[in-house]
Protein backbone atom coordinates (compact mmCIF):
# COMPACT_ATOMS: atom_id res chain seq x y z
CA UNK A 1 0.00 0.00 0.00
CA UNK A 2 2.65 2.40 1.17
CA UNK A 3 4.45 2.45 -2.40
CA UNK A 4 1.15 3.04 -3.74
CA UNK A 5 0.00 6.12 -1.59
CA UNK A 6 2.69 8.85 -3.06
CA UNK A 7 1.50 7.86 -6.35
CA UNK A 8 -2.09 7.54 -5.33
CA UNK A 9 -2.08 10.67 -3.30
CA UNK A 10 -1.23 12.86 -7.09
CA UNK A 11 -3.91 11.22 -8.59
CA UNK A 12 -6.46 11.75 -5.77
CA UNK A 13 -5.08 15.30 -6.30
CA UNK A 14 -5.77 15.51 -9.72
CA UNK A 15 -9.78 13.89 -10.00
CA UNK A 16 -10.92 16.40 -7.21
CA UNK A 17 -9.99 19.06 -9.11
CA UNK A 18 -11.79 17.84 -12.20
CA UNK A 19 -15.04 17.04 -9.97
CA UNK A 20 -14.70 20.43 -8.45
CA UNK A 21 -14.16 21.64 -11.82
CA UNK A 22 -17.56 20.62 -12.84
CA UNK A 23 -19.86 22.00 -10.30
CA UNK A 24 -18.49 23.70 -6.74
CA UNK A 25 -18.99 20.62 -4.50
CA UNK A 26 -19.21 20.03 -0.60
CA UNK A 27 -16.97 17.33 1.27
CA UNK A 28 -19.61 14.79 1.17
CA UNK A 29 -21.07 14.89 -2.14
CA UNK A 30 -17.47 14.94 -3.45
CA UNK A 31 -16.80 11.79 -1.71
CA UNK A 32 -19.91 9.86 -3.21
CA UNK A 33 -19.12 11.44 -6.89
CA UNK A 34 -15.99 9.94 -6.37
CA UNK A 35 -17.62 6.54 -5.55
CA UNK A 36 -19.49 6.97 -8.51
CA UNK A 37 -16.09 6.12 -10.26
CA UNK A 38 -15.28 3.98 -8.19
CA UNK A 39 -12.22 5.42 -7.03
CA UNK A 40 -11.50 3.36 -4.36
CA UNK A 41 -10.77 5.55 -1.53
CA UNK A 42 -11.80 5.89 1.75
CA UNK A 43 -14.67 8.81 2.69
CA UNK A 44 -12.39 10.29 4.90
CA UNK A 45 -9.34 10.98 2.91
CA UNK A 46 -10.62 13.33 0.65
CA UNK A 47 -10.69 16.08 3.64
CA UNK A 48 -6.33 16.19 4.19
CA UNK A 49 -6.32 16.54 0.00
CA UNK A 50 -8.33 19.76 0.12
CA UNK A 51 -6.96 21.21 2.72
CA UNK A 52 -3.47 20.44 0.85
CA UNK A 53 -5.08 21.93 -2.46
CA UNK A 54 -6.35 25.56 -0.46
CA UNK A 55 -3.28 25.59 0.90
CA UNK A 56 -1.43 25.76 -2.78
CA UNK A 57 -4.37 28.03 -3.59
CA UNK A 58 -5.99 25.71 -5.85
CA UNK A 59 -9.06 25.78 -4.66
CA UNK A 60 -11.31 28.39 -2.11
CA UNK A 61 -13.96 27.14 0.29
CA UNK A 62 -16.75 29.18 0.75
CA UNK A 63 -19.98 28.63 3.52
CA UNK A 64 -22.65 28.55 2.31
CA UNK A 65 -25.97 28.91 3.78
CA UNK A 66 -28.91 26.10 2.80
CA UNK A 67 -32.41 26.33 4.12
CA UNK A 68 -32.43 22.55 5.01
CA UNK A 69 -29.71 21.25 6.53
CA UNK A 70 -26.64 22.16 7.91
CA UNK A 71 -24.28 25.20 5.91
CA UNK A 72 -21.89 23.76 3.61
CA UNK A 73 -18.30 24.77 2.75
CA UNK A 74 -18.28 24.60 -0.94
CA UNK A 75 -14.79 23.91 -3.05
CA UNK A 76 -14.50 26.63 -6.18
CA UNK A 77 -11.07 26.16 -8.36
CA UNK A 78 -8.90 29.34 -8.37
CA UNK A 79 -7.06 30.22 -11.56
CA UNK A 80 -4.53 28.35 -10.43
CA UNK A 81 -6.39 25.76 -10.03
CA UNK A 82 -7.62 25.64 -13.38
CA UNK A 83 -4.33 25.83 -15.05
CA UNK A 84 -2.88 22.96 -12.40
CA UNK A 85 -5.68 20.69 -13.91
CA UNK A 86 -4.78 21.36 -17.23
CA UNK A 87 -1.31 20.63 -16.23
CA UNK A 88 -2.74 17.32 -14.73
CA UNK A 89 -4.16 16.40 -17.25
CA UNK A 90 -1.61 16.34 -19.55
CA UNK A 91 0.76 14.88 -17.88
CA UNK A 92 -1.42 11.94 -17.26
CA UNK A 93 -2.15 11.44 -20.79
CA UNK A 94 1.66 11.18 -21.57
CA UNK A 95 2.20 9.08 -18.14
CA UNK A 96 -0.57 6.42 -19.24
CA UNK A 97 0.45 6.26 -22.60
CA UNK A 98 4.45 5.54 -21.86
CA UNK A 99 3.54 3.11 -19.08
CA UNK A 100 0.63 1.61 -21.45
CA UNK A 101 3.96 1.13 -23.64
CA UNK A 102 6.09 -0.35 -20.98
CA UNK A 103 3.83 -2.52 -20.21
CA UNK A 104 2.83 -3.83 -23.45
CA UNK A 105 6.07 -4.33 -24.80
CA UNK A 106 5.39 -7.93 -25.58
CA UNK A 107 2.89 -7.14 -27.78
CA UNK A 108 4.47 -4.11 -29.34
CA UNK A 109 7.11 -6.71 -30.26
CA UNK B 1 -18.54 32.66 10.20
CA UNK B 2 -16.51 33.11 13.18
CA UNK B 3 -14.64 30.09 15.53
CA UNK B 4 -17.06 30.66 18.40
CA UNK B 5 -19.87 30.24 16.19
CA UNK B 6 -18.51 26.97 14.79
CA UNK B 7 -17.47 25.49 18.35
CA UNK B 8 -21.01 26.12 19.48
CA UNK B 9 -22.66 24.31 16.42
CA UNK B 10 -20.22 21.95 16.82
CA UNK B 11 -21.29 21.14 20.30
CA UNK B 12 -24.77 21.01 19.19
CA UNK B 13 -24.47 19.12 16.49
CA UNK B 14 -22.31 15.93 18.45
CA UNK B 15 -25.25 14.89 19.82
CA UNK B 16 -26.63 13.73 17.30
CA UNK B 17 -24.10 11.33 16.59
CA UNK B 18 -24.36 7.74 18.02
CA UNK B 19 -22.38 6.55 20.90
CA UNK B 20 -19.86 4.82 18.66
CA UNK B 21 -19.17 7.40 16.53
CA UNK B 22 -19.35 10.21 19.26
CA UNK B 23 -16.56 8.69 20.69
CA UNK B 24 -14.50 8.08 17.36
CA UNK B 25 -14.93 11.57 16.62
CA UNK B 26 -14.05 13.13 20.07
CA UNK B 27 -11.32 11.59 19.71
CA UNK B 28 -10.19 13.03 16.59
CA UNK B 29 -11.13 16.40 17.76
CA UNK B 30 -9.41 16.75 20.75
CA UNK B 31 -6.37 15.85 18.84
CA UNK B 32 -6.74 18.59 16.43
CA UNK B 33 -7.65 21.16 18.78
CA UNK B 34 -5.06 21.28 21.55
CA UNK B 35 -2.13 20.49 18.41
CA UNK B 36 -0.40 23.79 18.82
CA UNK B 37 -0.07 26.96 16.36
CA UNK B 38 -2.61 25.61 14.22
CA UNK B 39 -5.41 28.41 12.59
CA UNK B 40 -8.37 28.68 14.95
CA UNK B 41 -10.96 29.13 12.22
CA UNK B 42 -9.63 26.78 9.75
CA UNK B 43 -9.48 24.31 12.36
CA UNK B 44 -12.78 24.68 13.37
CA UNK B 45 -13.83 24.63 10.07
CA UNK B 46 -12.54 21.15 9.00
CA UNK B 47 -13.84 19.97 12.15
CA UNK B 48 -17.29 20.95 11.31
CA UNK B 49 -17.04 19.57 7.81
CA UNK B 50 -15.94 16.21 9.63
CA UNK B 51 -18.50 16.20 11.64
CA UNK B 52 -21.18 17.13 8.59
CA UNK B 53 -19.63 14.45 6.72
CA UNK B 54 -20.26 11.74 9.58
CA UNK B 55 -23.81 12.52 10.24
CA UNK B 56 -24.53 12.81 6.27
CA UNK B 57 -22.68 8.97 6.68
CA UNK B 58 -24.60 8.22 9.80
CA UNK B 59 -27.62 8.57 8.06
CA UNK B 60 -26.66 6.23 5.44
CA UNK B 61 -25.90 3.84 8.25
CA UNK B 62 -22.33 3.71 8.10
CA UNK B 63 -19.54 4.00 10.92
CA UNK B 64 -17.00 6.73 11.65
CA UNK B 65 -14.17 3.51 11.25
CA UNK B 66 -15.63 3.04 7.90
CA UNK B 67 -15.89 6.91 7.26
CA UNK B 68 -12.09 7.65 8.67
CA UNK B 69 -10.25 4.39 8.94
CA UNK B 70 -8.99 1.47 11.13
CA UNK B 71 -6.74 4.57 12.95
CA UNK B 72 -7.75 7.32 13.81
CA UNK B 73 -4.61 9.13 14.97
CA UNK B 74 -3.21 8.39 12.26
CA UNK B 75 -5.97 10.42 10.51
CA UNK B 76 -6.11 12.88 13.04
CA UNK B 77 -2.11 13.65 12.14
CA UNK B 78 -2.59 13.79 8.49
CA UNK B 79 -4.88 16.57 8.99
CA UNK B 80 -2.47 18.32 11.00
CA UNK B 81 0.09 18.15 9.00
CA UNK B 82 -2.69 19.90 6.25
CA UNK B 83 -3.78 22.41 8.22
CA UNK B 84 -2.67 26.29 8.22
CA UNK B 85 0.15 27.79 10.71
CA UNK B 86 -0.66 30.19 12.38
CA UNK B 87 1.83 33.33 11.44
CA UNK B 88 4.40 35.12 13.14
CA UNK B 89 2.98 38.21 14.19
CA UNK B 90 -0.23 36.06 15.57
CA UNK B 91 2.41 33.97 17.40
CA UNK B 92 3.81 37.01 18.81
CA UNK B 93 1.15 38.58 19.87
CA UNK B 94 -0.16 35.42 21.36
CA UNK B 95 2.98 35.31 23.04
CA UNK B 96 3.55 38.75 24.42
CA UNK B 97 -0.14 38.87 25.88
CA UNK B 98 1.12 35.53 27.68
CA UNK B 99 3.75 37.09 29.30
CA UNK B 100 1.79 40.37 30.24
CA UNK B 101 -0.94 38.46 31.92
CA UNK B 102 1.99 36.29 33.77
CA UNK B 103 3.95 40.03 34.79
CA UNK B 104 0.25 41.32 35.97
CA UNK B 105 -0.81 38.49 38.24
CA UNK B 106 2.67 38.42 39.75
CA UNK B 107 1.99 42.37 40.84
CA UNK B 108 -1.61 41.42 41.54
CA UNK B 109 -1.11 38.44 44.29
CA UNK B 110 2.16 39.65 45.38
CA UNK B 111 0.82 43.08 46.28
CA UNK B 112 -2.50 41.63 47.67
CA UNK B 113 -0.43 38.91 49.59
CA UNK B 114 1.30 41.99 51.15
CA UNK B 115 -1.61 43.81 52.28
CA UNK B 116 -3.41 40.66 53.32
CA UNK B 117 0.00 39.89 55.33
CA UNK B 118 0.35 43.45 56.66
CA UNK B 119 -3.20 44.09 57.95
CA UNK B 120 -4.60 40.74 58.81
CA UNK B 121 -1.17 38.95 60.21
CA UNK B 122 0.43 41.92 61.40
CA UNK B 123 3.56 41.19 60.44
CA UNK B 124 5.01 42.76 57.56
CA UNK B 125 5.88 46.31 56.01
CA UNK B 126 3.95 47.90 52.78
CA UNK B 127 6.97 48.66 51.40
CA UNK B 128 8.72 45.80 49.09
CA UNK B 129 12.81 45.41 48.88
CA UNK B 130 13.50 43.62 45.53
CA UNK B 131 16.46 42.30 44.07
CA UNK B 132 16.23 43.08 40.48
CA UNK B 133 19.08 40.04 39.77
CA UNK B 134 17.03 37.70 41.60
CA UNK B 135 13.78 38.42 39.80
CA UNK B 136 14.72 38.36 36.53
CA UNK B 137 16.38 35.21 37.20
CA UNK B 138 13.03 33.72 38.96
CA UNK B 139 10.79 35.02 35.54
CA UNK B 140 12.85 33.80 33.04
CA UNK B 141 13.58 30.10 34.79
CA UNK B 142 9.83 30.26 35.75
CA UNK B 143 8.38 31.15 32.21
CA UNK B 144 10.70 28.23 30.64
CA UNK B 145 9.47 25.88 32.84
CA UNK B 146 5.87 26.77 32.41
CA UNK B 147 6.17 26.58 28.57
CA UNK B 148 8.45 23.27 29.31
CA UNK B 149 5.01 22.25 31.16
CA UNK B 150 2.70 23.04 29.17
CA UNK B 151 4.49 21.45 26.07
CA UNK B 152 4.38 18.03 28.06
CA UNK B 153 0.68 18.49 28.85
CA UNK B 154 -0.02 18.72 25.47
CA UNK B 155 2.10 15.45 24.44
CA UNK B 156 0.36 14.13 27.31
CA UNK B 157 -2.89 14.55 26.33
CA UNK B 158 -1.96 13.73 22.98
CA UNK B 159 -0.83 10.34 23.49
CA UNK B 160 -3.14 9.17 26.07
CA UNK B 161 -6.00 10.25 23.85
CA UNK B 162 -5.95 7.52 21.80
CA UNK B 163 -4.37 4.76 24.77
CA UNK B 164 -8.10 3.93 26.26
CA UNK B 165 -5.69 4.59 29.63
CA UNK B 166 -8.27 4.05 32.59
CA UNK B 167 -9.47 6.89 34.36
CA UNK B 168 -7.76 6.15 37.33
CA UNK B 169 -4.36 5.95 35.65
CA UNK B 170 -4.90 9.16 34.06
CA UNK B 171 -5.60 10.82 37.04
CA UNK B 172 -2.65 9.50 38.98
CA UNK B 173 -0.51 10.51 36.40
CA UNK B 174 -1.04 13.98 36.35
CA UNK B 175 -1.58 14.05 40.06
CA UNK B 176 2.13 13.14 39.95
CA UNK B 177 3.14 15.69 37.71
CA UNK B 178 1.23 18.65 39.32
CA UNK B 179 2.79 18.12 42.57
CA UNK B 180 6.19 18.16 40.74
CA UNK B 181 5.27 21.24 38.96
CA UNK B 182 4.58 22.94 42.10
CA UNK B 183 7.46 21.59 43.72
CA UNK B 184 9.97 22.80 40.78
CA UNK B 185 8.81 26.49 40.88
CA UNK B 186 9.00 26.26 44.70
CA UNK B 187 12.61 24.88 44.08
CA UNK B 188 12.69 28.22 41.88
CA UNK B 189 11.99 30.36 44.13
CA UNK B 190 13.42 29.21 47.29
CA UNK B 191 17.04 28.39 45.47
CA UNK B 192 17.83 31.62 44.12
CA UNK B 193 19.56 33.75 46.59
CA UNK B 194 18.84 37.76 46.82
CA UNK B 195 21.42 39.69 44.13
CA UNK B 196 21.76 42.34 42.29
CA UNK B 197 20.27 46.30 42.90
CA UNK B 198 17.60 46.76 45.12
CA UNK B 199 14.81 48.76 43.98
CA UNK B 200 11.64 49.63 46.94
CA UNK B 201 8.46 49.65 45.53
CA UNK B 202 5.00 50.12 47.97
CA UNK B 203 2.35 47.06 47.93
CA UNK B 204 -0.38 49.93 45.96
CA UNK B 205 2.20 50.61 43.49
CA UNK B 206 2.36 46.93 42.73
CA UNK B 207 -1.35 46.43 42.84
CA UNK B 208 -1.62 49.64 40.40
CA UNK B 209 0.55 48.49 38.02
CA UNK B 210 -1.25 44.55 37.90
CA UNK B 211 -4.40 46.43 37.24
CA UNK B 212 -3.38 48.88 34.58
CA UNK B 213 -1.51 46.03 32.82
CA UNK B 214 -5.38 43.65 32.76
CA UNK B 215 -6.96 47.06 31.94
CA UNK B 216 -4.62 48.04 28.61
CA UNK B 217 -4.30 44.29 27.84
CA UNK B 218 -8.81 44.50 27.96
CA UNK B 219 -8.58 47.25 25.93
CA UNK B 220 -6.23 46.07 23.66
CA UNK B 221 -8.53 43.02 22.98
CA UNK B 222 -11.63 44.65 22.66
CA UNK B 223 -10.34 47.06 19.87
CA UNK B 224 -8.69 43.70 18.61
CA UNK B 225 -12.17 42.42 18.19
CA UNK B 226 -13.94 45.15 16.94
CA UNK B 227 -11.09 45.35 13.59
CA UNK B 228 -11.74 41.78 13.14
CA UNK B 229 -15.62 41.62 12.94
CA UNK B 230 -15.62 44.23 10.64
CA UNK B 231 -12.99 42.14 8.38
CA UNK B 232 -15.44 39.35 8.27
CA UNK B 233 -18.40 41.82 7.56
Amino acid sequence: MTQNTQLLKGILEGCILEVISINPIYGYELSVKLQEYDLNVSEGSIYPVLLRLQKKKLIKGEVKKSPNGPNRKYYYLTEEGIKSLEDFKENWNKIRNQVDNLLNWEELE
Amino acid sequence: MKSKELIRLNNEKREKLTEENRKYYEKILIYIRVSLAKRELETEEILSELLDHLLDAQYKGKSAKEVFGDNPKEYADEIVRELPKINLKDTMSLLSSGLLVFIASALLFSGIGDLFIYFVVDLNVLTKEIFIGSLLLESILSIILATTLLYLIINFIKWSIFKNLKSITEFFILWISGMISVGLFMLIFWSIPNFGPTIKIHSYVMILFGVIIFIGLLINRIINKRKKDKIIE
